[in-house]
């Protein structure tokens, strides 16, 4: 694809210059049952940064989030409809399996939900499942390398078979960043990663999401509109189901487009 | 943000000590109901107790009679072999017989021999081999052997029988007690822990009489309704609970399942009798039917509570292991199952507890009838322990009266135990997240 052709593409749906887009959404429709959860959404998330999608609660980020590595699956009554592409595959049609999909678009949850077993066995969990390792001494060496890039390790290398629920709440988050970079996925969505934190550990994830950007695309849904603006470049203001503006976070957040996009930022509502 | 909200003046808060005095006694009034409730169902369990412990504790006791036996080798050992098989061969009735009629001379008369006779138990005989085979230097002198006393002569030393009951309505006649006096005043009559109690089977003679006939039989039926029931149970559960759309068909299913829970034990008893025995013709009385049976009552027990277990298994687990791309049956087999494991578990002992101490639906297929012989297999006819209770406390003899709550006394252990085990299991296994 030519960049002229992006522009173009990404001028039809008011979408600031993404260069390298590694998930393309077009016309995506989520139904529970008979009630829609989102309305023709259209996004890019772009490669090698942060996209921060906010909104009021119930607007539908969670549920975008969800289909980009087909959580929804499990949901029953629970319908997608429309494209996303990730690196130019159609997740939802093309016969790609999920449990694959999992294994490249890796999820961070709103609460830390360790396993109940030990951190070793957290972190070697992922790796152990796809088989990407063949052996315990590259098993170990992948466990630690996790837990290092999600700045752990050094506070649980004396630990490792200690069980991960046993963990601080922010180590525990940071436990669940390790488990989900172990298995080298190329996308990593998180679902509100910070809500269940205190700002010490929030700010912890948060220099630690800067840090992964480097290596890992990044989606993360965020209530609080500081945290956008701090670890995001590009930032989604959904509403209703729909995405009512999205740019780069700092225009977004010094000068909106949108009324209800403004609204929301200064605190009118949500 | 800014608080819009009007500010609305309240005088301080006014309290009613009317109301409040009411609102507290009907606090300390429900307290009360609920301490006299537990209080009332500790009391009658301690009655309970107290009345199967003070009925059934001598059953672990029998009396035995010493008896002073002339082993001749004639009789014993004519050829002088003195090989163990010759030995257990011999008749050691009639020696015990002699001793007898030497102990009280001028006893005549065939009602009154076999009066003296009946005062030791109907296989007293094999207590005077069993020495003899322990000691085979025995033979040929005169040794002081305890034999087993007959049921109604141990009911008379445990205080059963009182003789100021008229003879006629006494076990133990007048002519008895004369020779059981004497007995005692030579210290012959001694008391010894009640072995045969756990090691024989059912018999018609209450001293005789043991447990562990109905124990084997309880263990195969138990091993029988585990087998079937367990990996059906959580296989089904696992299935509803995290597989299953919901739908009206599982819906039916689920409604299905607990109503079953609630059907009468019996009924599966005739269901058992009208399939098991007579369309496909297994065999009658076998803890083989008896478990299939107790296997179908105890399927939804096990099931209720294993999707319980595995609805208790916190959703964030299951996406946890989704997300890092397990398939479904990995994320259960891997994650949910394990967590919910010591629920599953406790489901199922507490529901082989139930299907222990389950008589009605086995009544029906025939596991009531009278087995004296130890089964070896699970084919073979055979009883359960609250059914040898059944057919215990309806005997006559009075030597059953102790047995039965002896009997009891052993199930209720049993339940205590697999009871116990579910509380271990569930307290060890339990996981906080």
């Amino acid at each position: 694809m030519s960049s002229a052709m992006d522009m173009q593409n990404f001028n039809i749906i008011n979408d600031p210059i993404t260069s390298e887009p590694k998930i393309i959404a077009r016309d995506v429709n989520v139904f529970y049952g008979a009630s829609q959860a989102l309305k023709s959404i259209n996004l890019d998330i772009g490669a090698n940064e942060v996209t921060s999608l906010i909104g009021p609660s119930g607007c539908g980020k969670s549920t975008f989030l969800r289909c980009l590595n087909r959580m929804n699956d499990v949901i029953e009554n629970c319908m997608v409809e429309g494209r996303i592409n990730l690196d130019g595959i159609d997740i939802y049609n093309s016969g790609l399996d999920p449990v694959l999909l999992r294994a490249r678009v890796g999820m961070v949850f709103q609460k830390p939900n360790p396993f109940p077993k030990s951190i070793y066995d957290n972190v070697a969990y992922g790796p152990k499942l796809h088989g990407t390792v063949s052996n315990k001494d590259e098993l170990d060496e992948r466990v630690e390398k996790s837990l290092r890039r999600a700045g752990l390790w050094d506070e649980v290398k004396d630990r490792l078979d200690k069980p991960g629920t046993g963990l601080s709440g922010g180590q525990q988050q940071r436990l669940c960043i390790a488990r989900a970079i172990a298995i080298n996925p190329e996308v990593i969505l998180m679902d509100e990663p910070c809500s269940a934190l205190d700002p010490i550990a929030t700010a912890k994830i948060e220099e630690l999401i800067d840090e992964l950007r480097k290596r890992f695309t990044i989606v993360i849904v965020t209530h609080s509109m500081q945290q956008a603006a701090r670890v995001s470049q590009k930032t989604a203001f959904f509403h209703m189901g729909e995405v009512v503006e999205v740019g780069e976070t700092d225009k977004l957040f010094t000068s909106p487009q949108d009324d209800r996009t403004q609204g929301y930022i200064t605190g009118r509502f949500g | 943000m800014t608080d819009n909200t009007p500010h609305i003046e309240t005088g301080p808060l006014e309290i009613n000590q009317a109301l409040l005095k009411k609102r507290n006694a009907r606090e300390i009034r429900f307290r009360l109901y609920g301490l006299s409730a537990v209080l009332t169902a500790i009391m009658v369990l301690c009655l309970l107790l107290t009345s199967i412990i003070s009925k059934g504790y001598t059953a672990f006791e029998q009396t035995y009679i010493l008896i002073d036996v002339r082993l001749d080798t004639e009789t014993i050992d004519p050829k002088g072999t003195n090989r163990l098989e010759d030995l257990a061969a011999a008749s050691y009735k009639s020696l015990l017989r002699a001793a007898l009629r030497e102990q009280f001379p001028g006893i005549e008369g065939r009602r009154e021999k076999r009066q003296l006779y009946g005062i030791l138990g109907t296989s007293a005989d094999y207590d005077v081999r069993d020495a003899v085979l322990d000691n085979p230097k025995l033979v040929g002198t005169t040794a002081t052997i305890a034999v087993k006393a007959s049921d109604d002569v141990d009911s008379y030393f445990k205080g059963y029988i009182s003789r100021d009951v008229p003879e006629d309505n006494r076990k133990v006649k007048d002519l008895e007690l004369i020779w059981l006096d004497t007995f005692q005043a030579d210290d012959r009559i001694i008391k010894k822990f009640n072995v045969d109690f756990f090691t024989n089977g059912d018999s018609r003679e209450p001293e005789e009489a043991g447990i562990l006939g109905a124990v084997i039989g309880s263990l195969y039926t138990l091993a029988i309704t585990l087998a079937l029931c367990f990996p059906i149970g959580v296989l089904t559960a696992i299935y509803l609970e995290e597989f299953a759309p919901t739908n009206r068909w599982t819906d039916i299913i689920e409604v299905n399942i607990n109503n079953l829970a609630a059907v009468p034990s019996i009924v599966f008893g005739l269901l058992g009798l009208a399939i098991f025995l007579n369309f496909f013709g297994l065999p009658r009385s076998a803890p083989l039917v008896g478990g299939m049976v107790l296997a179908l009552m105890t399927l939804p027990t096990i099931i209720i509570a294993s999707r319980a277990a595995l609805k208790a298994v916190p959703p964030s687990i299951r996406e946890a292991a989704l997300g890092i791309g397990a398939s479904r049956m990995q994320t259960v087999f891997h994650h949910v199952l394990p967590l919910a494991m010591p629920g599953i578990l406790t489901g199922t002992i507490l529901g082989m507890a139930q299907a222990l101490g389950e008589t009605a639906p086995l009544l029906m297929i025939g596991m009531v009838a009278f087995i004296a012989d130890i089964p070896s297999s699970m084919g073979d006819a055979a009883t359960v322990l609250p059914v040898q209770i059944f057919l215990w406390a309806d005997s006559p003899e009075r030597g059953f009266v102790e047995k039965t709550s002896a009997a009891i006394m052993v199930l209720l252990a049993f339940l205590v135990v697999m009871n116990a085990i579910a509380v271990i299991l569930r307290k060890r296994f339990e996981r906080r997240w």
